[in-house]
């Protein structure tokens, strides 16, 4: 790449273990994605989990660990799994695990478990009620930063707050810098709009949205549109991973989690600080999982990132290797990132742009979809599949291969 | 701004007192824009942290600087997001990029301009006002940044 001629300093990848082959991803389930539902995150989850393991055939009683999200309030984690299935079973148990950049090192963490003979049947579970809470959230989701008390001395009392305004200042940066045009961050709205419009499962199923369309709404957060940016929502998802030995034996098409990486940026989640001010710390991260899965970039043929804002979804297409850093524009404008006809399938469920807001775990479950050849936009042939996470402080790349 | 506004966002006025950043507000409180800089190499070191980013030294002093730099990047806000920021809509905020060392970037509301005025790369320099916020009590002299004009 003509940018990348010495590797990066501004963060480092996380020192993983190989876990290449050690375990698959035998079912998966999504909650009821919506606006505001009135249900909490346990009982959303509850209903993922419950779908996951219809999926996989298999019984509650098969479940010997847990992985969700700790320290976000309450989420369906090994208290919630006894109570709502009515079991006193021992469960593995990590907070550790969940969505964003976590969707993608749960595996890991299972490859963990699974070698120290902790657990052999493990779910991976997020869920969402921000839409429902919405209004007792300060910015919405932004209350995650509005209580980091640096960000509430130096920029939020400044109007520099939340994360629309954070992500429209990188968009206007990367458009200086690269000449970014608003019209390539709208094809990228617009191809993850065109994928909801043809899923069952997406929020925004009904709602077409044209490049015209695109151009003509008014700005939220200049350069940025409404469009540009994430939906709120209740939902949720999990997936259901154990060996490739026990995986043979169940009803599905196992899916091989061949690579995990998770780089992080050594300013954390002040990303007004962050050196490299227009890219992710995917540049640690993707390196470092298509090492441990033996692939390039080349190799990959359905991407899934974390799409908190046009402009995360451009910069991981450059940060993951897709093509040089500055191009992500070109490259995802027009017809780029469709599922049918474009260069790479990106985001075939429509992402947390039109999709629904679960955080990435979605995401997961489309891939393995994908590689199982029953998406609803099925990507032709499509034997490796990629998912980016990302929170802004972590970015992490995981590796999944049709048996 | 409604009561439950105010009850949800007891203070957005930051504590002045807070020790990381208490230099910061004595320097705003004498017209000066400080940040601490590494007493070993002279670093600037942005935000408050507890060693030297080249050096790794642990002692730092609030340094004055002259309060001017360009416009790194911006954003417009044009529809509220967060409710005590809706009296200012549309308001540019954004970072600027300090003219000592252009890595420090301060996060800043731009004052005393329209936003079609800024771009990047704008000469830019502080200007200390009260921060405060309607509805709310109190009040704290603070860095802004508006477009330097005249001709240096």
């Amino acid at each position: 790449m003509a940018r990348a001629a010495a590797a990066p300093t501004w963060g480092a990848a996380t020192p993983l273990e190989d876990v290449s082959g050690e375990v698959a991803i035998v079912g998966v389930g999504e909650a009821d994605h919506s606006g505001p539902s009135g249900r909490d995150a346990v009982a959303i989850g509850a209903q993922a989990v419950e779908r996951a393991l219809a999926d996989a055939g298999l019984a509650p009683e098969d479940v010997d660990g847990i992985l969700y999200r700790g320290g976000i309030g309450p989420q369906f984690d090994e208290h919630a799994f006894r109570a709502h299935f009515g079991t006193r079973k021992e469960l593995f148990a990590s907070p550790d695990g969940g969505a964003m950049s976590w969707a993608a090192t749960a595996p890991y963490l299972a490859a963990q478990a699974i070698r120290a003979g902790k657990a052999r049947v493990l779910v991976n579970v997020f869920a969402v009620d921000w839409a429902s809470r919405r209004g007792q959230m300060a910015g919405g989701p932004g209350v995650f930063h509005a209580q980091e008390r640096m960000k509430a001395s130096l920029e939020v009392p400044f109007g520099w707050f939340p994360q629309p305004v954070y992500f429209a200042t990188i968009a206007r940066r990367h458009m200086h810098e690269y000449g970014t045009t608003e019209a390539q961050l709208g094809a990228i709205a617009v191809a993850c709009r065109r994928h909801a419009n043809r899923h069952p499962t997406a929020v925004l199923r009904d709602k077409p949205l044209s490049l015209d369309d695109y151009l003509g709404r008014p700005m939220l957060v200049d350069p940025l549109r409404v469009e540009d940016c994430c939906l709120i929502s209740d939902g949720g998802a999990a997936f259901v991973m154990t060996t490739p030995e026990r995986a043979a034996d169940l009803r599905r098409l196992p899916v091989r989690v061949l690579g995990v990486g998770e780089g992080r940026s050594e300013t954390g989640t002040y990303w007004s600080q962050q050196r490299d001010f227009t890219s992710t710390p995917q540049v640690f991260s993707a390196p470092a999982a298509y090492a441990m899965a033996d692939i390039g970039a080349a190799d990959v043929d359905v991407l899934a990132t974390y799409d908190p804002f046009t402009i995360v979804a451009l910069m991981q297409l450059e940060d993951m290797g897709f093509c040089p850093k500055g191009e992500g524009g070109a490259f995802a404008e027009g017809k780029g990132l469709h599922f049918d006809g474009g260069r790479l399938p990106y985001n075939t469920h429509g992402g947390l742009l039109s999709h629904a807001y679960v955080l990435g775990i979605a995401h997961v479950v489309e891939l393995v979809r994908q590689l199982r050849g029953e998406a609803a936009n099925q990507a032709a042939g499509a034997e490796i599949g990629v998912y980016g996470g990302y929170t802004g402080a972590l970015a992490s790349t995981l590796v999944l291969g049709r048996p | 701004m409604s009561a439950a506004v105010r009850a949800s966002h007891p203070s957005l006025l930051p504590d002045p007192t807070w020790e990381p950043l208490r230099g910061f507000w004595v320097g705003a409180a004498a017209g000066e824009l400080r940040i601490p800089r590494c007493t070993a190499c002279g670093a600037f070191c942005w935000y408050p942290r507890e060693r030297c980013r080249r050096c790794g030294a642990a002692e730092f002093a609030w340094a004055a600087t002259r309060g001017r730099g360009t416009v790194f990047s911006f954003a417009v806000v044009r529809r509220a997001l967060y409710a005590p920021f809706a009296p200012l809509v549309p308001y540019a905020t954004g970072l600027v990029a300090l003219e000592e060392d252009p890595a420090v970037r301060v996060a800043t509301r731009f004052v005393d301009c329209e936003p079609a005025e800024l771009r990047i790369d704008l000469p830019v320099h502080a200007v200390f006002r009260a921060l405060e916020f309607p509805g709310a009590a109190g009040s704290l002299p603070a860095p802004f940044f508006t477009p330097t004009r005249e001709t240096r």
